[in-house]
């Protein structure tokens, strides 16, 4: 079922930790999603770790470790060793478990809770804001048999089906696909008849207006002229 | 090599078991010059002497601290120390850049993202037999010295100097196809493609 993958770059950035966090996000989207690149993934940081190792060393102050002994030594839980344990992601119905970490995170367990923009009857979205002010992630929802209204890409996106599956003029994509459109591409989404479809979108465009639905119709009038 | 990798996986064991902290030291002394030799630039592209020691004591701390979960049937423990260091790395340049942006940030402006949620350790990896393992990491030691000089300088870029292919494109004036069948070919060699691709 699963056919679009990051290519090699998405996916060697993302190993190396270069890439920016929006695109970070639909790339760890579809990680959960697919094994294949999980795995390659996995031999991708060996491959990192064997240059890290070969690097020349450089040498660190001379009280680098005794600073770091004062800090395991200071009456802190943290100082403990092993106790670290990565943040509990908060459990949930088994539904909500099949979204990626980072989407679950946000969501807390219902996609409700979130502040949702209606575009139309069958077209809503929200933005989640990331650490990157070059580009704008936001979950998208086409309702069963809906559409996004007829758009033009000023740059370009990325998107991973979460849930449900859409087509286009080209194929049609199911939970998991990672679809890169590039700037100039003019396209119509449809969702699929039986179920809604919950998408990660991440847009290289400047973040100039709050509503999404100006920069889709008229992407070219709503650049900034300069950054304050 | 082999010996070397069970070594540190030995060490990573000790420190989990019983808070040893001689074999905290070895790691340290032989892991933290590669820390900060790996270290992070600034968008300048100057090589920031504060943050490289920073990021060694925040990556060397959490190595202290999560060596309970350190599995030496799923890693070796050299691949699990960058992979923490990677971590660490994007953390600090997060809390940097917000720091900078802190004048335009506006109230609800954090979702509040911490880099394991985006930059997940191993979510349900296959657990490889430690030797065939070994046996990989040989061949792979071995190919990256056979690579042709610009293959090899280029995935150094990628991997040592925090820069992505659209940067190392524009840093080195080729056109983004250059850089990435340039990484393509690299990958080819040391026989780290996906079929499909
Ligand atoms: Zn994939």
């Amino acid at each position: 079922m699963l056919k679009y993958h990051p290519d090699t770059r998405f996916l060697t950035d993302y190993a190396a930790g270069s890439l920016p966090e929006s695109q970070a996000l639909c790339v760890a989207a579809h990680l959960h999603y697919c094994h294949s690149c999980r795995k390659h993934i996995s031999e991708l940081m060996e491959l990192g770790a064997e240059l890290f190792m070969t690097q020349a060393p450089d040498s660190v102050n001379a009280d680098s470790f005794d600073k770091l002994m004062e800090k395991l030594d200071a009456p802190q839980p943290e100082a403990q060793p092993g106790t670290l344990h990565t943040n509990q992601v908060q459990s949930t119905p088994v539904e909500h478990e099949a979204l990626p970490r980072a989407i679950r995170k946000i969501t807390g367990g219902d996609i409700e809770k979130l502040g949702w923009r209606n575009l139309g009857k069958t077209f809503r979205y929200s933005t989640i804001q990331t650490g990157d002010s070059q580009r704008e992630s936001s979950l998208l929802e086409i309702k069963a048999g809906g559409e996004i209204p007829k758009h033009h890409h000023g740059g370009d996106e990325i998107t991973v089906v979460l849930k449900g599956s859409f087509s286009d003029q080209e194929d049609r994509y199911h939970v998991g696909d990672y679809i890169v459109r590039t700037s100039g591409e003019t396209h119509t989404p449809v969702a699929s008849q039986d179920e809604d479809c919950l998408c990660l979108a991440t847009l290289d465009a400047p973040i100039v207006m709050n509503n999404w639905f100006y920069r889709l119709v008229t992407p070219f009038l709503n650049k900034p002229t300069s950054s304050g | 090599m082999n010996d070397s990798i069970v070594a540190w996986s030995e060490c990573l064991e000790k420190i989990a078991s019983k808070g040893d902290r001689e074999a905290f030291r070895l790691l340290f002394n032989k892991f933290s010059p590669l820390i900060k030799s790996f270290a992070i630039r600034l968008s300048s592209g100057t090589k920031s002497e504060n943050l490289a020691e920073e990021l060694v004591q925040e990556t060397m701390l959490k190595v202290w601290q999560k060596a309970g979960s350190f599995n030496s049937e799923k890693a070796n423990a050299s691949t699990w120390i960058f992979t923490i260091a990677r971590n660490t790395r994007i953390d600090l340049l997060r809390k940097k850049a917000r720091h900078q942006n802190n004048r335009i940030a506006n109230d609800h402006s954090e979702e509040g993202f911490d880099v394991e949620d985006i930059w997940v350790e191993d979510e349900n990896e296959d657990v490889f037999n430690q030797m065939a393992k070994q046996r990989s990491i040989k061949s792979l030691h071995e190919t990256l010295q056979e690579l042709p000089e610009e293959q090899s300088f280029i995935l150094k870029k990628v991997y040592l100097e925090d820069k992505s292919h659209s940067e190392i494109a524009q840093e080195l004036d080729l056109p983004l196809g250059t850089v990435k069948s340039r990484v393509r070919l690299a990958l080819n060699k040391l026989r780290l493609t996906v079929d499909r691709f």
